[in-house]
């Protein structure tokens, strides 16, 4: 018990440490320049190109589509960061030479970033509602709460995969940009997934967010909880999958990066 | 000449970094590609009309050309400055502008690379084409739109330099910058005072000039929009004259530009 304790308390720590030493956005202008114009202005781009596309009466797609991806934020750029931000500010030798357990150190890497995901659409989508008048009426808002909360966790779980390949890697933020864009050809952010050719529509069920965004268009549409907790499962599901992957990484890649020298490498 | 060939040498420096920057490279080749692909899938589809397979063909080459000069150009001081080479600049007999002229030659040069990924992708993954083509005030639209750029970059170099803040904030609000200039749908239909915002704009005349260039219907009103663009990026200009003087008063009286 008192092992567990131990860990805990190791795990709140490094999670205060992660928030008041790494993460990017924690000054006014950085956090309302990247946490809130950002998030807002592509809400707006993607309804407008859609409404220009399809009509106003599809706003509400590309709203909601849109503001799932915003999780994917935080969810990959914050948590790649972590580990990209240890190297430039020239602390990851101290990490990696600490006796901490590493999956504790892993895991708490994504807390902060998920927290400030949901934040982050929670503002978004509350702006681009009042902007737009989009009709929630029918909306199981809790549903949609919900399913916000598991994207930003499944999208933490890609990004701690990617995040390890920063022990070796000088730049590893430019995967973060490749990532996070990806995400909105791939994902059904804009258009359905079926409208992709057919290998890439196994490569969008692959990754997180694909079926959380589906989950919460149900809601939108009125949907309950039975129906879509598959899709929840789901979701659920590939980001573990990504986070278990993104574990045996870490400590795959620490041996690669003490072996090499590379954790000093700037 | 002699200023000729610093101008040239400053371009040919600052490409040469960009070829070996993973960062330049995704700004054309990556970002443009994605919302090109994100553009066509939405306005190349079958049924869409001309205008709307217009703007899906060109507007992720224009995003990422505005993306990559107003980025890359305006970062022109900043990268001297976080290469610890501001000082040398300045202490160089050749004039700062000179140098920053050369860069920013080079930002826009380089910011016309995002029309090949996105054209290769819409002709080889959409089969789609411009509707048609008015060559001559194409041709004159996207010069002014290239010159606008240019005046942005210029503009945002000294404005990045002086004010941190700046660069969350414009970075932030880069999409913002997409939908006020019209570069992948009309601002037409935008609110009317998003549109007036947008008349602030110097590339969205020019933009809207190359799409009218592409539609033999609606007007066509090029020499008004040139002039617009022409006399808005001139203003920009002016602005960024005065943000030089305290760039250069700052280097030089203050010591406090080099501060990285």
């Amino acid at each position: 018990m008192n092992r567990l304790a131990w860990q805990a308390e190791i795990f709140a720590r490094s999670t205060w440490l992660q928030y008041v030493a790494l993460f990017q956005w924690a000054t006014v202008r950085g956090y309302v320049g990247y946490k809130l114009v950002l998030p807002v202005t592509q809400i707006l781009f993607f309804v407008e190109l859609g409404v220009f596309a399809a009509g106003r009466q599809s706003a509400l797609y590309f709203a909601l589509g849109n503001a799932m991806q915003i999780t994917a934020n935080a969810g990959i750029f914050g948590v790649i960061a972590t580990v990209a931000n240890e190297r430039q500010y020239g602390t990851l030798p101290l990490l990696l030479a600490s006796p901490a357990n590493r999956l504790v150190t892993f895991l708490s890497r994504a807390v902060v970033n998920t927290i400030d995901g949901v934040l982050s659409v929670a503002i978004a989508m509350a702006l681009v509602v009042a902007l737009f008048g989009l009709d929630l009426r029918h909306a199981n808002i809790g549903l949609i709460a919900l399913s916000v909360l598991v994207v930003s966790i499944t999208t933490s779980g890609l990004g701690l995969m990617f995040g390890s390949i920063g022990l070796v890697m000088r730049d590893a933020i430019v995967i973060a940009n490749v990532v996070y864009y990806l995400l909105l050809v791939f994902c059904g952010i804009n258009f359905p997934v079926d409208r992709l050719p057919g290998p890439l529509q196994l490569v969008a069920y692959a990754l997180p967010l694909t079926r959380g965004v589906e989950a919460a268009r149900e809601a939108a549409a009125g949907a309950g909880l039975g129906h879509v907790a598959g899709l929840l499962a789901g979701e659920l599901a590939v980001g573990l999958v990504y986070a278990a992957l993104g574990y045996v990484l870490f400590v795959l890649l620490e041996g690669w990066a003490r072996r090499g020298g590379l954790q000093e490498a700037y | 000449m002699l200023m000729l060939r610093a101008v040239f040498s400053a371009f040919w420096v600052s490409m040469r970094m960009r070829f070996i920057s993973p960062f330049a490279i995704l700004g054309w080749l990556l970002f443009p590609t994605i919302f090109a692909a994100v553009g066509l899938f939405l306005l190349a589809r079958p049924g869409a009309t001309a205008v709307q397979s217009a703007y899906g063909v060109l507007g992720g080459g224009l995003l990422g050309y505005w993306g990559v000069a107003y980025l890359d150009g305006g970062f022109g001081i900043q990268s001297e400055r976080w290469n610890g080479t501001l000082e040398q600049i300045f202490a160089a007999p050749t004039p700062f502008w000179v140098i920053l002229l050369g860069k920013s030659i080079g930002s826009v040069l380089w910011g016309m690379l995002a029309f090949i990924p996105t054209l290769g992708l819409a002709f080889i993954g959409f089969h789609a084409l411009l509707p048609t083509v008015d060559a001559g005030p194409f041709v004159v639209s996207f010069a002014v739109l290239t010159f606008s750029f240019f005046c942005v970059a210029f503009g945002f170099a000294p404005l990045f330099a002086l004010w941190r803040w700046a660069v969350p904030m414009i970075n932030g609000f880069e999409l913002g910058f997409y939908v006020l200039c019209g570069f992948i749908f009309p601002i037409t239909i935008l609110p009317a005072w998003a549109q007036v915002l947008a008349g602030t704009m110097a590339p969205m005349w020019a933009t809207r000039a190359i799409y009218a260039s592409t539609n033999a219907q609606g007007p066509h009103d090029f020499v008004a929009w040139w002039a617009a663009s022409i006399g808005l990026s001139l203003l920009y200009l002016a602005g960024a004259a005065w943000l030089y003087r305290m760039v250069d008063w700052r280097a030089r009286m203050s010591g406090e530009l080099a501060l990285a």
